[in-house]
């Protein structure tokens, strides 16, 4: 690996305060990805999984260490920054696909565009982005709840992607759609990761798994295997 | 192309539309308590005021010496408001109407019965622009007269009845008035002139018999615009009472005032009755409003874990609530001039005024205030939901 890699975990550790005590999800976990790596994270439930999604999507901040994400210490930025890096840095596609039930399948790729550019999109991106992962131009202006597991996937998939992001974070993307849709799902990442993305995917499936290129293996909170 | 978070906002209240409408008819109550009573109180102040102000609309100048009785046939020698006195009243009064009155206590007899009362003597042509004449018609000159109502009930008198004027004394022939016509019950006048229990006669006739030629009692000043009587009393008293006090000068406007304060303290009163109405639906917005951030927990984790910021969040929790305030609002303001209306007119008898800027205002005030309350009650629940952390929203199911 040479440069500053895209992500930092250095010495990162995440401590949930609970009633029955303190629970440490990650423990002292120091790991770096490169830019356009394809990496499976795996390990068994309870082993910190989400936690460490959590952190790569700044959705949360460290107990303690430093995470770097495109070569900024998460933990100095303010909440708007986050917010803006969220935005612009990170695609996040989760196992339920958690599309905005309000929105149309269309308005739902473009939502990521006006949040970015303060204005509805003009300029077809929404569009060219939805139809790129192969989604049915005609279903467009469905709502979430009339689409099937593998459309409501291609649209989040399509939201993820619509800002240009550098990292994809994919949680259990398949979890929720057949095999053979998971399979579909799973060329379209492939894809995006030949086209130079960062691609971190979560997932208990070890066929699913096969797909990256390095697998990282979580257990107790730590890396066990990298 | 409109704001994704109102279309957010539009489409969570069509999906909730049921729930959304009963909570705007909240505001809708509250806005047509707030008009509706706003406007009652409004037409009570300009009912009051127009009917006051009639009253009330004029400056009373009397002489500052006190005056000793005087009695028909023995002319007092005391002082009253001379001819250049009145001169100036009348230069300093302007286009306002200047009335000098001549009046005395004394006897007169109707028939063979004897009565006290007051005699004023006026200008004919004065004697309209203040007075109302209920029966019969106005004095020419000569020996006319007019009684007033009192006098004219208590005596059984009709036009063309004669009165004796002046202490009954039999080495003296007294002089007899023809009555011309009956004056219109006045009560308690506020311009002094009493005529309940008066007669009136030419101010010739007054000076022929109880002398004071040039030499009134009182002077008397209406306005034709009572929110200029204070600068009117001014000037008056400017050039008048320029050395000493020559005469007093007084007004009823002070009762206007004080009754236009009560009524004002009772329009707050009945607007502050109305306000708990939207009080009420403050606690009914905050409540749906609450709901919908509790039923869209999940869906504000999405928002926020994607990239939407706080502030964007909240915006679209205040424009349903702004929604919701705006239909209840626009609602409210239609009912409530149909209500208003309805309750001015039985309440108050008269929706002259109904119309008047005045009263009207008291819809948009009541539409604003409306809103104002709904986005209020919005606050906190958009508040909470931008606050959410967006992992534990996630997880909600």
């Amino acid at each position: 690996m040479t440069g500053t890699p895209l992500i930092r975990l250095a010495d990162v550790s995440k401590v949930y305060h609970l009633e029955s005590g303190d629970f440490t999800a990650l423990n002292h976990v120091t790991l770096d990805i490169a830019e356009n790596e394809f990496v499976a994270i795996m390990g068994p439930s309870g082993s910190g999984k989400s936690t460490m999604m959590n952190q790569l999507g700044i959705l949360d901040v460290p107990t303690s260490g430093n995470l770097f994400i495109d070569g900024k210490d998460v933990a100095k930025m303010t909440p708007l920054e986050r917010t803006h890096m969220r935005r612009d840095v990170i695609g996040y596609i989760f196992q339920k696909f958690y599309l905005i039930p309000l929105l149309s399948a269309y308005e739902n790729v473009e939502y990521p565009l006006i949040l970015k550019y303060k204005k509805r999109d003009t300029t077809g991106k929404a569009a060219a982005v939805l139809k790129s992962v192969g989604f049915d131009e005609q279903m467009s202006s469905h709502r979430p709840n009339q689409l099937s597991g593998g459309q409501q996937q291609r649209v989040a998939i399509a939201r993820a992607l619509v800002n240009d992001p550098k990292i994809l974070l994919c949680d259990e993307p398949t979890g929720n759609l057949d095999r053979k849709t998971g399979f579909q799902i799973m060329d379209i990442l492939c894809g995006l990761h030949k086209e130079g993305k960062t691609v971190i995917l979560v997932t208990h499936d070890p066929k699913i798994a096969e797909y990256a290129h390095r697998t990282i293996e979580l257990e107790d909170g730590r890396v066990v295997e990298s | 192309m409109r704001d994704i978070f109102f279309d957010l906002s539009v489409r969570s209240v069509k999906l909730n539309f049921l729930r959304s409408i009963l909570a705007s008819i909240g505001i809708v109550i509250g806005v047509v308590a707030i008009s509706s009573m706003g406007m009652l109180g409004a037409n009570m102040q300009l009912s009051v005021k127009q009917q006051l102000s009639s009253d009330v609309n004029t400056i009373m100048i009397s002489s500052d010496v006190v005056r000793t009785t005087s009695t028909a046939g023995t002319p007092t020698t005391s002082q009253g408001i001379d001819k250049s006195t009145l001169n100036d009243i009348t230069t300093a009064a302007g286009l306002n109407q200047v009335i000098p009155i001549h009046n005395t206590r004394t006897q007169f007899t109707i028939g063979s019965t004897d009565g006290r009362g007051s005699i004023y003597g006026l200008d004919p042509n004065d004697i309209t622009k203040f007075l109302t004449i209920a029966q019969g018609e106005n004095i020419k000159g000569g020996s006319d007269a007019l009684v007033g109502a009192n006098i004219a009930t208590n005596f059984n008198m009709n036009i063309g009845s004669r009165i004796k004027i002046g202490q009954d004394n039999v080495s003296i022939t007294r002089p007899t008035v023809r009555v011309a016509g009956i004056l219109a019950a006045r009560g308690f006048a506020s311009d002094g002139v009493n005529t309940d229990n008066a007669i009136i006669v030419p101010d010739t006739w007054y000076t022929d018999h109880f002398g004071n030629k040039d030499l009134y009692d009182q002077v008397n000043v209406i306005m034709q615009n009572i929110d200029t009587i204070n600068q009117t009393e001014a000037a008056i008293g400017d050039k008048v009472n320029r050395r000493t006090d020559i005469v007093r000068i007084s007004d009823a406007s002070s009762r206007l005032s004080s009754i236009s304060s009560t009524l004002g303290t009772i329009t707050t009163f009945i607007l502050a009755i109305g306000s708990i109405s939207l009080v009420v639906a403050a606690v009914s917005i905050f409540n749906v409003m609450m709901m919908s951030v509790n039923e869209r927990i999940q869906e504000i984790g999405i928002l926020l874990s994607i990239g939407t910021e706080k502030g964007e969040v909240r915006r679209m929790f205040l424009y349903e609530a702004f929604i919701l305030g705006v239909i209840g609002a626009l609602v409210g303001g239609i009912c409530s001039l149909i209500i208003g209306y309805s309750v001015v007119s039985a309440m108050i008898g008269n929706t002259a005024y109904f119309f008047l800027p005045a009263s009207i205002i008291y819809v948009p005030y009541g539409m604003i205030i409306g809103v104002v309350v709904c986005i209020l009650s919005g606050l906190y629940p958009a508040w909470h939901a931008s606050n959410m952390d967006p992992i534990d929203a996630l997880r909600n199911e």
